[in-house]
Order: structure tokens, then sequence, then C-alpha cells
């Protein structure tokens, strides 16, 4: 008798034929440079300046994440859903946020990612 | 995109170091001093600051923001705080000749290693690798500002070896 042998596959990409990547879903448009405003363009020093303040904007909000690490987070969503979890990394984007021991009203989730879009906002104390 | 999400850098930085009352989605309200606005997210990081030395922080969403309207200028005490609030303990305070020492053992270390590295910037005090990666004074891992994370994370370790082989 023959063995049916598992297949692996890889996922679809997000438009559903192909592996190319959709212009119109969320993730690309998240993504995307026109995402990142810009008032610079042409005059170099106002660009100069721009990303300059820009780049000290970034730092603080990067070492803020960085301090949150293995702290406990306290999240405020939509439709007044309220959880608290360890915080663990962020991508880039900050579109996600990937957590452990989240404590839900339906129990405790080992590890998760929250959707940052799903978040109104985020408290912790030093 | 919400006309907070839309605004520039430099229209950002005007709220910093200021306090703050920000409206958000579903009537929340909160209160403190701006530490930060993401530029990317435009998240609002928030800080509250107690008598007792307690640092609350909140950050609301950039999405979810709805309205920020400035309460408090500010004042040099508190700009001074939140500057300190999460940055890397300060380092203690170097020679001359011990940051040229550190940086040519550095350098030397790098190069044994197959690493590129050239000098740069003002009287050649940053270290430059592959044209991608700097290190600025006192050459710590910590002091290394890459935007190619496997690089950086190479090189920091790198340095960490360094450090620990002295």
């Amino acid at each position: 008798m023959k063995v049916p042998v598992s297949v692996t596959r890889l996922p679809r990409g997000p438009d559903g034929t192909s592996r190319g990547f959709d212009p119109n879903s969320p993730r690309y448009q998240a993504l995307s440079p026109i995402s990142i405003s810009t008032v610079g363009c042409g005059n170099e020093a106002d660009l100069e300046r721009e990303q300059q303040g820009r780049v000290a904007l970034r730092e603080r909000y990067l070492r803020s994440l960085f301090a949150m690490v293995g702290r406990t987070i306290h999240f405020t969503m939509y439709e007044r859903v309220n959880v608290s979890a360890f915080f663990d990394a962020s991508d880039i984007d900050i579109l996600n946020f990937q957590v452990s021991d989240l404590q839900t009203p339906l129990g405790v989730h080992r590890e998760a990612l929250l959707r940052c879009s799903d978040i109104i906002s985020y408290t912790f104390e030093l | 995109m919400s006309e907070w999400q839309r605004k520039s850098p430099l229209e950002w930085q005007t709220y910093v170091n200021k306090e703050v009352k920000v409206t958000a989605a579903e009537k929340h309200e909160y209160e403190g001093w701006v530490l930060t606005i993401d530029p990317v997210s435009a998240n609002v990081v928030l800080v509250k600051l107690t008598e007792d030395g307690k640092v609350c922080v909140s950050v609301i969403l950039g999405h979810a923001v709805q309205e920020v309207e400035i309460v408090n200028e500010g004042d040099d005490e508190t700009k001074e705080r939140l500057a300190h609030l999460f940055m890397p303990e300060e380092s203690r305070a170097y020679g001359h000749e011990e940051l040229e020492k550190r940086k040519s053992s550095l350098k030397t270390w790098l190069e044994t290693n197959h690493i590129p590295v050239t000098e740069q910037g003002e009287s050649q005090r940053t270290l430059c690798v592959a044209g991608v990666l700097t290190i600025d004074p006192p050459y710590g891992p910590e002091d290394c500002s890459s935007s190619n994370e496997i690089i950086l994370s190479r090189v920091q370790s790198l340095i960490q070896g360094h450090l620990a082989s002295q």
C-alpha cells in the first residue's frame, strides 16, 4: 500500500494567485514610502533639518521600546478591551507587537502577536 | 490617514518636552509630557513624572490620536529629565589619549577580523565600517550606528569580544 506523502507548500501571495505583493494590501500600504511624509523635497537644507528631526524623534521612540522589553504592559484596545502582557518585540514599522503571557478575559495566551491597528494606547511603569 | 499622522517631523518636534492633553479614539484622554512622537507610526509617547520618583509612560497609537492640545510649554528641568529617561547610562569620561588608544586598538582588532575600517568626521574620531556602520567614541558596542541590523549585530559582537579579550 502506498503511503501518502505530506506536501509542504508556501502560502500564497497577498493577491491570491502569485507570490508577488499586492500594492492594495494593508501591509504594503502601511510600508509604502508615501506613508512617510516629507516637506523638504527640492530644498536640501530643509530636507536635512527634517531628517535630523526625524532621527531625534525615532531614536527616542526606539529606546522607549527597548525599555519595555520584559516589563508588564497594559494595552487599551478598541471596544473597551483591556489586556496586559510581557512585551518582547516589535517590527520596525510598528505594525505588530510580540508579547508573552497575554492576560485576556478568556485566559492566558503563552505567546501572541497584537496588531497595532487594534490598540488605542499602552501604558507601563518604570 | 488622520491629520495627526500626516504631520511632518518638524511639526511633531514642536510638541516635544511640552505637557499636553491627548484626545484619542473612544473618548480616551491622556495627559503627560511628550517624550517623542514616532515619525513612522505617529505614536505619541507621554511621560508622567511623580513626586516619589516613579515614571509612568503612556503611548497613544498614531492612528487613534484625534487631538493634541498643549497645556504647558515646559521648563528646563523637565526637559533635562526627559532627555535622560531612556538614554544609556552616562559613560565615564575618557581622556583624549585614552580615546585615541581605544580607537586604534579597535581598528586593529576589526582589521585582523578582515573588516574594512576607515576614519572619518571631525578630527577623524568616528570609525566607519564598510561605509555602512559608524562607531563613535568611546567605541563600545552601544556606540555603533547602522541601518543594517545584520552588520550592526555582527560588529557589536566583535567589539564585545574585543573588550572581553582585553
